[in-house]
């Protein structure tokens, strides 16, 4: 039977979870940038070993940021969360810390993957140092762009939601 | 009759379905998607796939979701719904917002673009900043240990120079010394830049003649232009008070340094120096410096970056210079409270300007400075003797030669002799009974300073006491002291005013 999940990608606006979101589902990007309004909902069959598949419903949300202003009503049922910001605004990581206590705050007891995307408008060292500075771990460093790391990101999510089953 | 009219202006905007606590519809009044009775309100659209969790909640309860998209065969609709438990299942209405959220998106874009271009603006300018300050602070270091050994390295070549040696050495020699020259000025032009930053450099608010002041530079830069064989346009507007209070000196570093850098980077065609009055405001003018050239120009990513030190934008050898002017002239600027602005086309050429905001006297006080009679009163001021004075003239600019020339030969009170080189200036002294030198303090070779102490050490007194002028184009305090104290009467400081001069050289003379 196939089990559906609802994940969230959230983050402030412009870091890229329309992209991450684009390229995981239909494995194509756009420089251009459209702002997300309110909630964009798509869906991807993943499998997750040789007889197992699993619906992602993905729940792309307007960007803000503040993220104590995201609407309550989106996170309803909610059984998986992607965090994004992008590794080329500070503004969009300063505060991570804040930023997910109130979304575990929100959405206690699921899995949370935190992503640092852009990964490709910094050299590697030197986005590990800007991330150490700042005393930021992250789950994966994206890029929507290249395709990097995407589809490992949400096939983990989507393992660890497997199990969680 | 009423219920007709109340189907035609019922709400067309706002849609009802009910469905069981497993989500089979049960009813749908239609109004904006078609959704089958008996059918799975999950399969309608994914949005309510994950709405099963809110079925079980307690009666009454409400969920409302605000700025769903829902995509029905290719059509997109913007809705807000809203869920409401019930004892025998869930209220669903769903409302289409379509219109309103379209606008709501638009502002949206423009708010989230302009926050986001602002934040990489100030980033993108802090690392400049960053970079900018580590490689001056760099650069300021490695030019003072430069310092040195360049110092030996001019000196060994003035004795190198004394030294029996074939034409094609003394052809080295002059290659060699010519890039000591090239060294020297970087390590200035460097310098200098290092005592803006530290502070050190004060804006001066002296009165001065502003049109005095750009017709010189015309004067100069028509030469240079010609020699490279292009046109120099000037225009200076009329309106602009005669009389300022600002900086001649850094002013005339800034627009001789633009000028410089149109010339150098201009094969063909025009460079064009414009003064004109922005307005005039109580005693205030603010006046707008302009240089264009018809040049390489610059591309758009490079519009910040030729304003940092030792950038180029072609990189080819043969163009001179040390890589500073426009920095030099950026910093000033910044000094005097004013910015350079900059529109270029790469291939096209360039357009530099900026504002000064000069105060100027009123006409009572204009009145004090003797400007109409000056000459007339300079050539009284020499008394009732007709003869003519014998001047030398030491200075191996040849611009600055022609300005001089053209206004000591005016007064009919002058003959005048030239030297380019410290070391002829001797045998000239020795030879002819001059009764007054001005020498540039900066010459190549032997410099005016060192010439000026050994003529105050002759033995002979109508030598040892000839009046010595010196003229300079370094401001600083030191360079200044360094004149006098070598036994120079008045240091003036290019650019200088045809009033300075005569009254510095009567003075002399008396
Ligand atoms: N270089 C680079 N640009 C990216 C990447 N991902 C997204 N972008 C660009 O970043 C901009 C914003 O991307 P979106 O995916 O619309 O960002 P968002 O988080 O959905 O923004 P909101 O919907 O406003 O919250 C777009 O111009 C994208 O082209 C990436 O990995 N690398
Ligand atoms: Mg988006």
């Amino acid at each position: 039977m196939l089990k559906s999940k609802k994940i969230v990608v959230l983050g402030h606006f412009g870091v890229g979870k329309t992209s991450l979101i684009r390229r995981f589902v239909t494995d194509t990007f756009s420089d251009n940038y459209t702002v997300t309004i309110g909630v964009h909902i798509t869906k991807k069959v993943v499998e997750i070993s040789v007889d197992k598949t699993m619906s992602l419903i993905l729940w792309d949300l307007e960007g803000t940021d503040d993220i104590a202003s995201i609407r309550k009503a989106y996170l309803l049922g909610t059984h998986g969360a992607v965090f994004v910001f992008d590794i080329s605004r500070p503004s969009t990581f300063q505060h991570l810390k804040e930023d997910l206590r109130i979304v575990t705050e929100q959405m206690p007891d699921i899995p949370l993957m935190v992503v640092g995307n852009k990964s490709d408008l910094a050299e590697e060292s030197e986005l590990k140092n800007r991330l150490q500075e700042n005393s930021i771990s992250v789950d994966f460093l994206t890029s929507a762009k290249m395709g990097t790391a995407v589809n490992e990101l949400f096939l983990k999510l989507a393992t660890l939601l497997s199990s969680d089953a | 009759m009423l219920r007709e009219y109340q189907e035609q202006y019922a709400n067309t905007n706002e849609q009802f379905v009910f469905v069981n606590k497993i989500g089979v519809v049960l009813e749908s009044d239609n109004v904006l998607f078609k959704i089958a009775k008996d059918s799975s309100i999950f399969d309608f659209h994914l949005f309510f796939e994950s709405l099963e969790s809110l079925f079980d909640g307690n009666e009454e309860e409400e969920t409302k979701f605000h700025c769903i998209h829902i995509y029905i065969d290719s059509d997109l609709y913007i809705v807000d719904i809203l869920a409401v438990v019930k004892r025998a299942g869930v209220l669903l209405i769903i409302k289409n917002l379509t219109d309103h959220y379209n606008s709501y998106q638009t502002i949206t874009q423009t708010r989230n673009e302009s926050v986001i271009k602002t934040e990489l603006t100030v980033l993108k300018n802090l690392e400049l900043q960053e970079r900018e300050r580590f490689k001056n602070s760099f650069i300021q270091n490695f030019s003072h240990e430069l310092r040195n050994p360049l110092m030996s390295i001019m000196a060994i070549s003035e004795l190198l120079a004394d030294t029996k040696m074939s034409n094609e050495q003394l052809q080295m020699l002059k290659f060699l010394k010519e890039s000591n020259m090239n060294l020297r000025l970087m390590l200035e032009d460097t310098l200098s830049i290092g005592m803006i930053d530290a502070g050190r450099l004060e804006i001066e608010k002296k009165l001065f003649g502003l049109q005095r002041f750009f017709e010189f530079i015309q004067f100069t830069y028509t030469a240079k232009a010609k020699n490279k064989g292009l046109k120099f346009v000037c225009s200076w507007d009329g309106k602009i008070p005669e009389f300022v209070e600002g900086d001649r000196l850094r002013l005339f570093q800034i627009v001789t340094n633009l000028l410089d850098n149109a010339l150098k980077y201009t094969e063909a065609g025009t460079i064009t120096f414009e003064v004109q009055l922005n307005q005039k405001r109580a005693n205030k003018a603010s006046v707008q410096f302009r240089v264009t050239d018809t040049g390489l120009g610059i591309s758009l990513e490079n519009k910040e970056a030729i304003f940092e030190s030792f950038f180029r934008e072609d990189a080819s050898e043969n163009i001179k210079g040390t890589g500073l002017g426009l920095t030099i002239a950026k910093r000033l600027l910044e000094l005097m409270g004013s910015k350079i602005q900059l529109t270029s086309e790469l291939g096209k050429g360039s357009d530099f300007y900026f504002d000064v905001l000069f105060k100027y006297p009123l006409l009572s006080s204009i009145e004090a400075i003797p400007r109409k009679n000056s000459q007339e009163a300079f050539i009284g001021s020499l008394g009732k003797e007709q003869r003519k004075f014998k001047i030398l003239l030491v200075e191996d600019d040849e611009y600055v030669q022609t300005t001089l020339f053209k206004i000591l030969l005016n007064t009919n009170r002058f003959k005048i002799d030239l030297a380019y080189d410290g070391a002829l200036v001797f045998q000239e002294v020795v030879s002819n009974n001059y009764d007054l030198i001005l020498m540039d303090a900066n010459l190549p070779n032997v410099d005016g300073i060192q010439i000026t102490k050994l003529i105050r050490d002759f033995p002979f007194k109508n030598i040892k006491d000839i009046p010595i002028i010196g003229i300079t184009a370094n401001a600083y305090q030191e360079n200044i002291d360094q004149c006098l104290n070598a036994g120079m009467r008045k240091v003036l400081i290019k650019p200088f005013e045809k009033e300075e001069l005569l009254k510095a050289i009567a003075k002399a003379l008396k």
